[in-house]
């Protein structure tokens, strides 16, 4: 069929690239700014910012507001669904289990808790019996922030990188896992197709034609991102393969999970189940000052991470405490465990298993709750790599078939061309549009959220409008304005939006960055402001290209000059 | 140190730049680039390939002295990720600022 295998590897690394490289444009960018998730949070919400806080007391502040925390009325209806008979009142179901879990970039916490239903559930495979509550807090006063402060950055840009915000029995997730197949499959096809890998390391020709040029960044930006590329994409799936991809233990292996999790209580002294006798909780914050004693005895003091209190009012009761990553790539750990009714240490977690290890390590590694800022902004250009490998390998498919399919008329190039600008550019407009009908939109708007996700899609669904409606100059081999123009919204919205967090917070780079420093704001304006300035240099580079095509075009159309240059020739 | 654990990344990051830069001008056409019609006798392209594999074993050890071992290896490799493409722009676009890292054309 392929009279190499190297052609055969082409064709893979073509259509695959192709077919799904949109998608992983998507993974690429928005996983970009996830590492930033929170410092846009912090833009996208005034209220919240002020400094990261540390863990708050659970004694007398978090214990009240877990009190008035009741299951979600989304999560209420989803467990519905699975339930036979109606459920009672979600007022009046007991609160099983809670837990908070923070970050070192956090100022305001995030909680949840558990609710015991007592109906019976439909699926006898399905054995989680709970209703779900959450909640985000500002942790110094216990005020409970409203559902329509939206955190764009951790709630809908972060879980759009993994999951397209598509929610429909899962489908998101599947699609960007066949992407992050499809990416291995591309990065190994592609170092087999490379042919001077080493040779070609640094080369990077702008001088040359498109074609050639986009082919060097493409190989560039490929073969310097490769062991982001590989890592990223592998420990995406191994993120999520526990769950949804192989969720074994609730399926194949439920009976052996079952059994595992009955010896494995028994062995931690941690009540697999509920003793059902009440039983009075201790000081929370005894414990956590005890856990946090433990960890400085063993030469690495900190915060807690992670608390999780489970069989709660129950003589089983316990609380876990877990310490907060910040100086390692695991994202918790060194956790100790407390009885809930007497503060009396059960067990503290001995060191990882080697296996453990390298699961903590895989998964630390992608969801970064480190504190090593270098790190971060290296994985954002790591991010960014991706994207511009995607896109270069966009723009060679169109540069290197578009003058043949002009010759036979076909809307291929086209085609690909107005996807490949609404999948660059495109997306950059629609994460700004959202960024702006933030600041535009009144805090106190009703469901300020549900239309700042309409003008986000809008946004883009208008970015592909445009890209095909201007896409006619590719079916004749030229280049598609949209890609300039979209360059020039884009530098309006990024302005926009900097200008628009001046006005509607007073927060202006003079005061974030000099007289009341607060970097979280300041970075997303600076960084919006980086990319108006490199969206105003490539508008400029796309307007002198077009230029030439144009004055290119009508030379060849002049049969004076074509003479002469035959002439010349002859 | 507090000044150290800044020092120690930015020095590693300019290392990295530097063994790229060097690894890079120890190819014809990228030596060109820079030192226009100079030739790159085989003494000095040799010099340059030993200088480069130092300077990325030298970033490796002040990565591992500044993080804990599982940290360093991402910020090491990290480093070489964002060094390729910085040394391949400027090759591209300023060129002459890799006289920097080996002045000397030997004409």
């Amino acid at each position: 069929m392929f009279p190499s295998f190297r052609h055969a590897m082409t064709w893979l690394h073509t259509w695959f690239g192709l077919s799904l490289g949109y998608v992983l444009m998507v993974c690429f960018f928005f996983g970009a700014l996830s590492v930033f998730d929170r410092e846009i949070d912090r833009w996208a919400l005034p209220d919240t910012r002020f400094a990261a806080q540390p863990a708050p007391s659970y004694d007398t502040l978090l214990k009240p507001v877990f009190e008035r925390l009741k299951p979600h009325p989304d999560d209420i209806k989803a467990t519905q669904d699975r339930v036979i008979g109606a459920l009672p009142d979600p007022d009046t179901l007991p609160m099983d289990a809670l837990y908070y879990y923070r970050t070192h970039r956090d100022p305001v916490l995030r909680i949840g808790a558990e609710f015991g239903i007592p109906n019976k559930l439909k699926s006898a495979s399905d054995e989680h019996a709970h209703a779900h509550g959450w909640a985000t807090i500002d942790p110094r006063t216990g005020a409970v922030l409203s559902e329509s402060q939206f955190k764009i950055g951790s709630e809908f840009f972060y879980p759009m990188h993994y999951s397209l915000n598509w929610q429909w029995k899962n489908i998101g997730y599947w699609i960007v896992a066949l992407a992050a197949l499809s990416m291995l499959v591309a990065l190994i096809s592609g170092v087999v197709m490379h042919r001077k890998i080493f040779r070609e390391f640094f080369t990077f020709r702008p001088w040359k034609t498109a074609q050639r040029s986009s082919l060097d960044l493409h190989n560039m930006a490929g073969v310097a991102g490769l062991p982001f590329h590989f890592f990223f994409a592998i420990t995406g799936l191994v993120i999520f393969a526990g769950w949804l991809y192989f969720p074994v233990s609730t399926t194949l292996l439920k009976p052996l999970h079952d059994h595992h999790e009955v010896l494995e209580a028994a062995h931690t002294g941690l009540a697999h189940e509920p003793a059902g006798v009440p039983a009075p909780m201790a000081s929370v914050d005894a414990m956590v000052l005890e856990a946090k004693r433990r960890w400085a005895a063993r030469d690495m003091p900190g915060d807690v991470g992670f608390l999780y209190v489970n069989h709660l009012g129950d003589r089983n009761g316990y609380v876990s405490i877990f310490r907060a990553g910040n100086d390692q790539v695991a994202l918790t750990g060194q956790g100790v465990h407390f009885e809930a009714s007497s503060g009396r240490v059960i067990r503290e977690d001995p060191p990882p298993s080697a296996v453990m290890r390298v699961n903590e390590f895989l998964t630390g590694l992608h969801l970064q709750h480190f504190r090593h800022w270098l790190l971060r902004w290296l994985y954002v250009l790591g991010g960014l790599l991706g994207c511009v490998c995607i896109a270069t390998g966009f723009i060679f498919f169109v540069e290197k078939r578009k003058a043949q399919h002009a010759r036979i008329s076909s809307q291929g190039s086209r085609i690909v061309d107005a996807l490949a600008v609404t999948a660059v550019t495109g997306m950059v407009i629609a994460a700004l549009t959202m960024l702006v009908s933030n600041r535009l939109f009144p805090a106190d708007m009703v469901g300020k959220d549900y239309w700042q996700k309409v003008v986000f899609w809008g946004g883009w669904a208008l970015a592909f409008v445009h890209a095909a409606l201007r896409s006619a100059p590719v079916a004749h081999a030229r280049i598609n304005p949209a890609w300039r123009e979209q360059c020039w919204v884009l530098v309006a919205l990024a302005v926009a939006a900097v200008m628009l967090n001046w006005l509607t917070t007073g927060d202006h780079l003079l005061k974030t960055v000099f007289t009341d420093t607060y970097w979280p704001v300041a970075g997303v304006d600076l960084s919006l402001l980086a990319s108006a300035v490199l969206a105003v240099a490539v508008a400029r580079l796309l307007a002198r290209r077009e230029r030439a095509q144009c004055r290119a075009g009508s030379d060849a159309r002049q049969p004076g000059v074509l003479a002469t240059a035959e002439a010349g020739h002859a | 140190m507090p000044e150290l654990a800044w020092m120690l990344p930015c020095i590693a990051v300019l290392t990295t730049l530097l063994a790229f830069a060097w690894l890079a001008l120890a190819m014809d056409a990228h030596w060109r680039q820079v030192h226009g019609g100079a030739v790159l006798t085989p003494g000095v392209r040799v010099t340059l390939r030993v200088l480069g594999g130092a300077g990325l074993i030298a970033s490796a050890v002040l990565c591992f002295i500044a993080d804990r071992p599982s940290m360093a290896v991402l910020v090491w490799l990290m480093q070489l990720a964002g060094a390729v493409p910085l040394v391949g722009l400027a090759l591209a676009w300023r060129p002459r600022l890799l006289r920097a890292a080996w002045p000397w054309s030997g004409r």
